[in-house]
């Protein structure tokens, strides 16, 4: 059924146009920003000039931007690890629970899932609060009498830990919803044959599920590494990328760089560098869709 | 075409339609004799024991967040607070209620967020028919392009876009901003509705076209109802989105406070209530409350619309 | 360049109408001109003023000028660079500012501030306080007109001294530090400290004789790493030590005057005025608040305070320049003046009104600090130094155990590269 007639066309067409306005044309606007010499006085009385790749020669010079790059790729790593093995074990039990458990456990994933991430970020913050906070009050009743007003944002390796556990937490319930319902169109038959070949449960998910669901697996992580890698209001609503910096991944550094420093022409730098880091490390996957899409389906 | 699995047309809640998983006995409503097998392994203890644990894991910030908005001051302030809040009070409600213009941003945050969704739903569903039914030169790297457009650096856009808006004169705008929500939510729709739309046999729209539809009506009379519980999940995650941004609000709205939204005063929530973690956590229950409603509604829904979307991604 | 000029000029033709119009009925004459009447958004700080103030001014001035609605609006700390530059560079601006007197030079700097050179006379400019007007005074143009000043003093609770025994306020930082320690006990705080109050830090380090920048050879360079800027750090982090302050906030998260409301503190570092917002969440506290000037190391001499204070600026972008210089004018006035100083115990922007605040123990305290007054580093990029928080981050870093001369050293270089960045 090729379809030679206009209608696709047309039915693209408000896509196209809104991405264009809207997301195109800003991105050249600052894809411009980030050539030009953009500061305050600029954004306020216009007339910028052109100062050619000077931003992203004093970006790429300073020690600082390598820093905050390897500490995203960082970030992004553990999160997704975390995420993607913590959902993936979720979906696995979810699959063998008895139905009112699924049931109770599915909901509760869906109201986490569905909680705002501000509203998440402000009960992460009344949790590990120093003083009233629930964290430091079991942490002390269970005999660890330093956590007493423990200030777990102002140490770069708790406020880092902290925010894992807040991505994590939010995170998990889709994958594993999504995993899970991949699972659930997995044939018994296939886990049935698995078993009487003596697998083992670990060699059946290598061998059976696995495979299986290696394109949902790698449509769930792709997109978490979208997501984590471009997290943004936990970080900052949490503390501004810090202590000192600890929690300052890309996107953070491209907006502390602009709209507190009102360096906007080396904030669109950065941000450019990011689009194009993310497209690098995802340019396998976005090259195997293509391939599919090309061949239909 | 009467084939249609039990779980489409009528959507089993969480109840999954396709096939069962798992090691062990199907997945599904086990028989009585299954239940009694199972209840006495010890394997399935531990595995309910370590469900319960990820549940109340996973629960309990959010039922702290209720616990706090609910206990008087005076008990969060206590050396030693309890599960249950001994005297559930409403008065943080009612000072969170009772802050100035909450309401309005309220009204704002709805309006916004309800029209972007809406409009990206529309547009989104105008190309996932193209996409999941058409062939047509360019399909491929169109897809490709949709996926992409998720990588979007958003916060770089604030001052590009600010910039435009001046020159446009739609600075202080809620139209402006419905436009930025929409283009943010625009991708991720288009790339579950297509998923959702692959998953409706395309059998059923040629059988209605060989009974004399046009193409539309084909598509009204038989797709769209099908589309429906997919329609209900992709709009929420739309919604999710929408509701909780709040950078391009601190850009695109600067002299009419009364055009801000709901995220925007929750972030800044110590500037109006201090110390006062009652009313913050009441806050939080109230912004969250919207989103967990629709869900709660769209649950039953959502959770067969999750199936059918996902497993074609 | 040219650009510039042209907009300074045609600014002061502006001013010279206003100033026509000014003279004589004040902003109302202006509003006929206009179909309806005139709405005037006027962004204040938060805890500049009590509610209550801002409701009474709105009111007066309104009634006063029939043709203005005036839409007073409370803005919050966080984020407001980002939300001042977005005002300035907008087309539809807020009509009057208030900006921290650090900040005035930046936002000059970027071309969106109306010049008011031409109006100092007319808002009696030769009896503002040197120290307010000049921070509002770049390259010799006049673009912040001085709203009040205050210095910081130690507000104390007179009750819980009494408890503790304590006859006489501290006169120098070793009693200082003494008659906290017998204040700290119990339930009781000596003194709630933020971890993260650099211009009390900073006095320290006055004190003792460091900085926290200083130019040499025409670039500046962060200084926290010298001996005494040391030495001032950790006599901050002694004090801090007597009581629950947060080590990883400053005084405003949560608000300290809602801490000290309690009734729990028996010392906090805050401008008087924050004795008023104490009394406004515990009205039952009132005569039982004190004051003293922040101990010096020695007896003869308060310690070093910062020079706190606002200016108010009109934007370029303002729709209805005139209205707002008239309100300008009104909350810079003699009136307004005489009320901020004695509602929120500021001194005010004129020297001829100093006598207002003779009576009042918290102001009688400021002036004797305000003696041995200091500004911050004198440069544009100051501001994007308070904008990156770094020295707050060092003081939380140190507070939390890290080497202090490690710390020092990395926030002196970021200090370095932020000052020495061009604009």
């Amino acid at each position: 059924m090729r379809t030679r007639n206009l209608w696709p066309y047309l039915l693209i067409a408000p896509t196209v146009a809104g991405g264009v306005f809207l997301l195109l044309y800003p991105l050249l606007r600052a894809a411009l920003i980030s050539v030009q010499h953009f500061r305050m006085g600029e954004l306020v009385r216009g007339g910028a000039r052109l100062t050619g790749l000077d931003n992203y020669r004093e970006l790429l010079a300073a020690e600082e931007f390598w820093a905050v790059t390897l500490r995203t790729f960082g970030w992004t790593a553990v999160n997704v690890v975390l995420i993607v093995g913590l959902s993936t074990a979720v979906a696995l039990m979810l699959a063998r629970l008895g139905r009112r458990m699924r049931v109770a456990l599915m909901s509760v994933l869906a109201l986490v899932w569905a909680t705002p991430v501000i509203a998440a970020t402000t009960i992460f913050q009344w949790l590990f609060q120093s003083e009233l906070g629930i964290v430091n009050r079991l942490l002390v009743a269970l005999g660890f009498d330093s956590f007493q007003g423990h200030s777990w944002f102002a140490d770069g390796g708790a406020m880092f830990g902290v925010l894992v556990a807040l991505v994590v937490w939010q995170s998990v319930p889709f994958a594993a919803l999504t995993l899970y319902a991949g699972l659930t169109t997995i044939p018994a038959e296939l886990y049935e044959s698995a078993r009487i070949d003596g697998g083992t449960g670990p060699q059946i998910f290598a061998r059976v599920t696995f495979p299986i669901l290696r394109p949902m697996f790698a449509l769930v992580t792709s997109l978490e590494v979208i997501w984590v890698f471009k997290c943004f209001p936990q970080i900052w609503v949490l503390g501004q990328g810090g202590p000192d910096g600890a929690t300052t991944t890309l996107p953070v550094y491209a907006f502390k760089v602009a709209r507190v420093l009102h360096r906007y022409d080396l904030g669109s730098a950065v941000a450019m560098l990011t689009v194009a880091v993310l497209a690098v490390a995802l340019a396998g996957n976005l090259r195997r869709m293509l391939r599919q899409e090309g061949a239909g389906s | 075409m009467r084939t249609l699995p039990a779980g489409r047309s009528r959507p089993a809640g969480t109840r999954p339609a396709g096939g069962r998983a798992g090691g062990g006995a199907p997945a599904g409503v086990p028989t009585g004799a299954a239940r009694r097998r199972r209840a006495v392994r010890p394997g399935r203890i531990a595995l309910n024991a370590c469900a319960a644990a990820v549940l109340a894991v996973m629960a309990f910030p959010v039922y702290w967040m209720f616990a706090t908005a609910f206990r008087p001051t005076a008990e969060i302030q206590a050396g030693t607070p309890g599960l249950w809040p001994a005297h559930p009070t409403l008065e943080h409600f009612a000072a969170a209620v009772a802050a100035d213009g909450f309401w309005t941003f309220w009204r704002n945050s709805l309006a916004v967020t309800a029209a972007a969704v809406l409009l990206a739903l529309t547009v989104a569903l105008l190309s996932a028919v193209a996409v999941a039914r058409m062939r047509w030169r360019g399909r491929g790297p169109f897809i490709v392009m949709v996926f992409a457009a998720q990588m979007a650096p958003w916060e770089a856009l604030l001052v590009p876009m600010f910039v435009i808006a001046r020159d446009t004169g739609l600075l202080d705008s809620l139209a402006m901003l419905t436009g930025v929500y929409f283009m943010i939510t625009l991708p991720f729709t288009i790339v579950t509705l297509r998923g959702f739309l692959a998953a409706v046999p395309a059998e059923l729209e040629e059988a209605a076209l060989v009974d004399g539809c046009t193409r539309p009506a084909a598509f009204r009379r038989v797709i769209f109802p099908l589309l429906a519980p997919g329609l209900m999940a992709t709009s929420l995650f739309g919604f999710v989105t929408a509701w909780n941004e709040f950078a391009f609000v601190n850009v695109l709205i600067i002299k009419d406070r009364d055009k801000r939204t709901l995220p925007v005063w929750l972030s800044s929530f110590r500037d109006v209530f201090g110390t006062d973690w009652g009313a913050t956590m009441a806050a939080a229950t109230l912004f969250a409350l919207p989103v967990l409603v629709v869900f709660l509604f769209l649950q039953r829904r959502v959770g067969a619309g999750l199936t059918a979307g996902a497993v074609k991604g | 360049m040219k650009h510039r000029l042209l907009a300074a000029a045609a600014a002061l033709a502006l001013a010279a109408t206003a100033a026509a119009c000014g003279s004589g009925s004040g902003g109302g004459s202006a509003a006929p001109a206009d179909s309806g009447p005139v709405r005037l958004t006027v962004w204040i700080m938060d805890g500049s003023v009590t509610d209550e103030l801002v409701k009474r001014f709105e009111t007066g001035y309104e009634s006063a000028h029939p043709g203005v609605d005036l839409d007073v609006q409370i803005q919050a700390w966080d984020g407001i660079g980002e939300r001042t530059t977005a005002a300035l560079a907008s087309t539809d601006a807020p009509d009057v500012i208030e900006v921290g007197n650090t900040q005035v030079a930046q936002y000059a700097a970027s071309g969106g501030v109306r010049d008011l050179s031409g109006e100092v006379a007319d808002l009696g400019g030769a009896d503002w306080i040197p120290g307010l007007a000049q921070p509002g005074n770049i390259d010799g143009r006049q673009y912040g007109v001085p709203w009040y000043a205050a210095n910081r003093v130690v507000v104390y609770n007179k009750d819980l001294f009494a408890k503790a025994g304590i006859e006489a306020p501290p006169r120098t930082r070793d009693e200082w530090l003494e008659i906290t320690a017998r204040l700290d006990r119990g339930g009781d705080q000596g003194i709630y400290l933020t971890g993260q109050t650099w211009y009390a830090l900073a006095g320290f380090v006055w004190d003792e004789g460091g900085d926290l920048a200083v130019k040499e050879g025409g670039r500046w360079k962060g200084a926290l790493d010298t001996p005494q800027a040391l030495a001032g750090m950790d006599f901050y982090r002694r004090l801090q030590a007597l009581g629950k302050g947060p080590k990883d906030a400053d005084e405003a998260n949560p608000p300290q005057h809602e801490v000290f409301a309690q009734g729990r503190v028996a010392q906090m570092i805050s401008v008087p005025g924050g004795a008023a917002r104490v009394l406004e969440v515990a009205p039952e506290m009132k005569g039982k608040l004190g004051f003293f000037p922040i101990p010096g190391k020695t007896a003869d001499k308060p310690g070093a305070v910062f020079t706190g204070g606002s200016d108010l600026i009109i934007p370029e972008a303002s729709r209805h320049p005139d209205a707002a210089y008239a309100v300008v004018k009104a909350l810079a006035g003699e009136d307004f003046q005489t009320e901020l100083a004695k509602t929120m115990n500021f001194v005010p922007n004129r020297a001829s009104l100093a006598h207002v605040l003779d009576a009042d123990e918290g102001t009688a305290a400021m002036a004797r600090g305000a003696a041995n007054g200091r500004a911050t580093p004198n440069t544009p990029n100051w501001a994007a130094v308070e904008a990156t928080s770094v020295i707050k981050q060092y003081m939380t870093a140190v507070l939390t155990g890290k080497d202090p001369a490690t710390e020092a050293r990395k926030a002196s270089e970021a200090i370095t590269t932020t000052l020495n960045s061009g604009s």
